[in-house]
C-alpha cells in the first residue's frame, strides 16, 4: 500500500481510537456513580470500532516504521511507550466497565479527570514525536 | 410410561455469561496468538535462512506481532474483570512468549468458564 494510504489509515484509525477511549473513560466515571447499565452501548460500540481501530493503528503503524526504517530512532520507541501506555489503559477500563455491568461495586474508583488529562497528554506528545522527530 | 420430569438448569446471570464471552475470546486470541507464532518459528524462519526466501518473515512478522498484540490487549481486559490469581495472570502473560504456550492455556481457560456456568457462580 502507498505510504500516504497508509498514512491516512493509520490517522483515521488512531482518531477513531482516541474518541473511543476517551468515551469509555466517562462512560466509566458514569458507571461509578451507579449508571451502568447506560453503558452498554458504549460496550458494543468499543467491541465494534475501538477494538478493531486500535488493531489497525498498531498494524499499520508497525508497517510504517518498518518500511520508514524507523525503529532504530529513539523518539519511535518514546511514541510506543505512550503507545503501549493507552492500549493498556483500554484494556484496563474495559475490565472496569464489565466488572461494573456485572453489578459489582468499585474497588478503587478512578479520578475521570486526571485519566482524561493523561490521554490528552500522551496524544500531545505522540503527535510533537511523529511531527518533530526530536531525538 | 411416566418420563421423569428433566431437570432445569438455571440459567446463567447475564454478568458470569459476558465474562464467559470474554474469556471465550482470550481463548481464541491464545490460539490465534500461538499458531502464527509457531508458523513465524518454525516455517517462515528457517524459509529465511536455509532457503534465502524472506519473504515469508515479512508476511508473519506482522501478523503474528497484530495477534500478540490482541492477544496482550485481550489478556489485560480480561483480567481488568477480576477473579484472577497473580499465577493465572502470569502464566497467561509468559505463554505468550514461548512456543506451544498458548496452546498449553486452554486447559485453564476452559476451566475458569466452567467455573462461572456452575450454580454457585463460583470462580476458579
Amino acid at each position: 500500500m502507498p505510504y500516504l494510504w497508509l498514512k491516512a489509515v493509520h490517522v483515521a484509525a488512531v482518531l477513531l481510537f482516541i474518541g473511543g477511549l476517551f468515551a469509555q473513560t466517562f462512560a466509566l466515571a458514569a458507571a461509578q456513580r451507579g449508571d451502568a447499565a447506560t453503558t452498554a452501548p458504549l460496550a458494543r460500540w468499543d467491541r465494534l470500532v475501538t477494538v478493531p481501530a486500535m488493531l489497525l493503528v498498531w498494524v499499520t503503524g508497525a508497517t510504517i516504521a518498518v518500511e520508514a526504517g524507523w525503529f532504530t530512532s529513539p523518539w519511535l520507541w518514546a511514541k510506543l511507550a505512550f503507545v503501549l501506555a493507552l492500549t493498556g489503559l483500554h484494556g484496563i477500563q474495559s475490565g472496569k466497565l464489565r466488572r461494573l455491568r456485572g453489578g459489582d461495586l468499585p474497588s478503587s474508583p478512578i479520578s475521570v479527570l486526571r485519566v482524561a488529562g493523561f490521554i490528552a497528554a500522551a496524544i500531545a506528545s505522540i503527535a510533537v514525536l511523529v511531527v518533530a522527530k526530536p531525538f | 410410561m411416566p418420563q421423569a420430569p428433566r431437570m432445569q438448569q438455571p440459567a446463567p446471570s447475564p454478568a458470569a455469561a459476558e465474562e464467559r464471552a470474554q474469556i471465550r475470546r482470550l481463548r481464541l486470541a491464545s490460539f490465534v496468538e500461538a499458531t502464527t507464532l509457531l508458523v513465524l518459528v518454525f516455517v517462515a524462519v528457517p524459509l529465511k535462512h536455509l532457503f534465502d526466501y524472506p519473504l515469508a518473515v515479512r508476511l508473519m512478522g506482522p501478523v503474528h506481532g497484530a495477534a500478540f498484540v490482541a492477544y496482550a490487549w485481550s489478556l489485560v481486559t480480561t483480567v481488568s474483570g477480576g477473579g484472577w490469581s497473580r499465577g493465572e495472570i502470569a502464566r497467561l502473560g509468559l505463554a505468550a512468549f514461548i512456543p506451544f504456550g498458548g496452546f498449553l492455556n486452554a486447559g485453564l481457560l476452559r476451566r475458569k468458564r466452567a467455573a462461572l456456568a456452575a450454580p454457585t457462580g463460583a470462580r476458579a
